[in-house]
């Protein structure tokens, strides 16, 4: 029914773009969702929890990551194997994913399934019972998958947890494919409008804070050292975007040495130059790796800084911080992204000029680590920010 | 004798003359004496018992083992222990029954899942 409405949409000119639009389930939850330019029989729901491992304290370090693992585990009315079964007929694939902000259970289905794998992802929401012998399983994988996970937290925790994040409110239902009102009317009729509204726990919401630091870690026997130089990026992810891209050695046409300043440094000097970022819902952080003969790392380190940008060169990197972000929303995952900051309410905020924002980025103290021969490493201090 | 059953269940003075008479005969059937449980004499090979028993947490599997091991012995003896160490009757509950329903089931389920056929529609 909704297949032939969503089609029948699609056929139609589009006049308004649906993207991004937010609707609500009965229960409240945010149902995002947008649906495909073609008329593909493919589609996608997600339950996105915002529960990431930054709302975990000292008690229950690597909870979230357990909790992404207890995912199409047995609930009260199907058990984990018939839930991979009945996707294997379906010809569904099912994945779990923790970032720092959200726990991500994905279904990727044709379009007709979608009302039965809302009930799936509602059951993983309401009803599963985190049983002792799967958390024994599941540590297993979490130990493997995380060095980190060395805490020992027991399935109580996990349960404890799972009850504060699974409310209305810290849930989004995402999907593309498919029409967000078409989508917020399955929902309605699943059994994820059985989330409840809000839990007698809650979880901490910390506000993120940039602490700088450095790391050495000596390896006499590598040729090449490795420096990381990381900033504290922009407030928003747009800006950090075009700081990496002003921070990026790469380049982007074939046989030619490349325009920016970095590109031209590491062709003509040989050195490796890669940059970085990640934004979160308020914090975001960019740099760029430096890889040289030891002998040169010092060189390669102080040369590869960007003072003040000249505005050519600013203007190439919102260019190339454009191409980046189209080309991520082109993909599935880069869609679920962006839907589920929608429905969390983070979209865009103010944007800074791109100029202002390198000019006080990259005179910040940033955040150092070395791996290579340390002799040669210079240290943070002495750079001169 | 459904009726019968359904009595004992409900109707509260009924139960409460059955219920000593019941835990006299249990007592007369011996495994009490040496300490064990009902659910220690389950047979355990079998793959579904076995799995259920996997699944127990490790304070029950501990208890489990401690009680054969004291059972085993006082067998051995030709001994009894003193009523005092009787297994109570609110000990005597059943740990390990629900875990072999629950893992039949799973069983019997993954039967119907790997002998079935598929119907194009």
């Amino acid at each position: 029914m909704f297949q032939t409405k969503a089609i029948t949409k699609l056929a139609a000119p589009i006049a308004s773009r649906t993207y991004a639009s937010v609707a609500s389930a009965s229960n409240g939850i945010k149902v995002a969702s947008v649906a495909d330019a073609s008329e593909s029989p493919m589609a996608s729901i997600s339950l996105v929890i915002n529960a990431g491992s930054r709302f975990e304290t000292a008690e229950n370090s690597g909870v979230a990551h357990y909790l992404k693992a207890f995912g199409f585990r047995n609930t009260q009315s199907r058990t984990s194997f018939r839930t991979v079964r009945e996707a294997e007929l379906n010809g569904a694939s099912l994945t779990a994913e923790a970032t720092r902000e959200n726990i991500i259970y994905t279904v990727e289905c044709f379009k007709d399934a979608i009302p039965y794998f809302a009930d799936v992802l509602g059951d993983i929401a309401t009803a599963t019972k985190y049983t002792e012998h799967e958390f024994r399983d599941i540590a297993k994988l979490v130990a493997f998958e995380s060095l980190s996970a060395r805490s020992s937290p027991a399935t109580r925790l996990v349960e404890g947890y799972a009850e504060a994040a699974l409310t209305a409110g810290r849930v989004a239902i995402v999907g593309t494919g498919i029409d967000s009102a078409a989508l917020a009317a399955i929902v309605s009729e699943s059994k994820l409008a059985a989330i409840p509204a809000s839990s007698a726990s809650t979880l901490s919401t910390p506000a993120s804070k940039f602490n700088g630091g450095v790391q050495q870690i000596y390896d006499s026997a590598s040729p090449v050292s490795h420096y990381a130089l990381a900033f504290e990026g922009a407030s928003d992810a747009a800006t950090t975007r075009v700081l990496a891209n002003l921070l990026s050695g790469e380049r982007r046409l074939k046989w030619n040495t490349g325009v920016s300043p970095l590109a031209k440094l590491a062709a003509e000097e040989g050195f490796g130059l890669q940059s970085f970022q990640s934004s979160y819902s308020d914090a975001s952080l960019v740099g760029v790796v430096v890889s040289a003969p030891n002998a040169k790392i010092q060189e390669a380190v102080e040369k590869s800084q960007i003072a003040s940008p000249s505005a050519e060169t600013v203007q190439r990197a919102v260019a190339a911080a454009k191409v980046d972000v189209s080309e991520a929303l082109a993909t599935r995952a880069g869609k679920r992204d962006a839907l589920a900051q929608a429905a969390f309410g983070r979209t865009a905020v103010a944007v800074e000029s791109a100029a202002s924002a390198a000019a006080k980025t990259f005179k910040s103290k940033p955040v150092g680590a070395a791996v290579g021969l340390s002799q040669a490493t210079p240290y943070v201090d002495t750079l001169g920010f | 004798m459904e009726a019968i059953g359904r009595a004992v269940q409900t109707n509260s003075a009924f139960r409460a003359i059955v219920r000593p008479l019941a835990n006299t005969w249990v007592n007369l059937s011996g495994y009490r004496r040496l300490g064990l449980r009902y659910d220690d004499l389950i047979a355990e090979e079998s793959p579904i018992a076995q799995e259920a028993i996997s699944r127990l947490s490790r304070q029950e599997i501990d208890g489990r083992n401690i009680r054969h091991r004291h059972a085993f012995q006082l067998s051995l003896a030709h001994q009894e222990y003193p009523r005092a160490k009787w297994t109570k009757a609110e000990d005597d509950y059943a740990y390990l029954r629900p875990l072999i329903e629950e893992v039949r089931l799973e069983f019997a389920e993954r039967d119907a899942f790997n002998s079935m056929t598929t119907v194009k529609k």
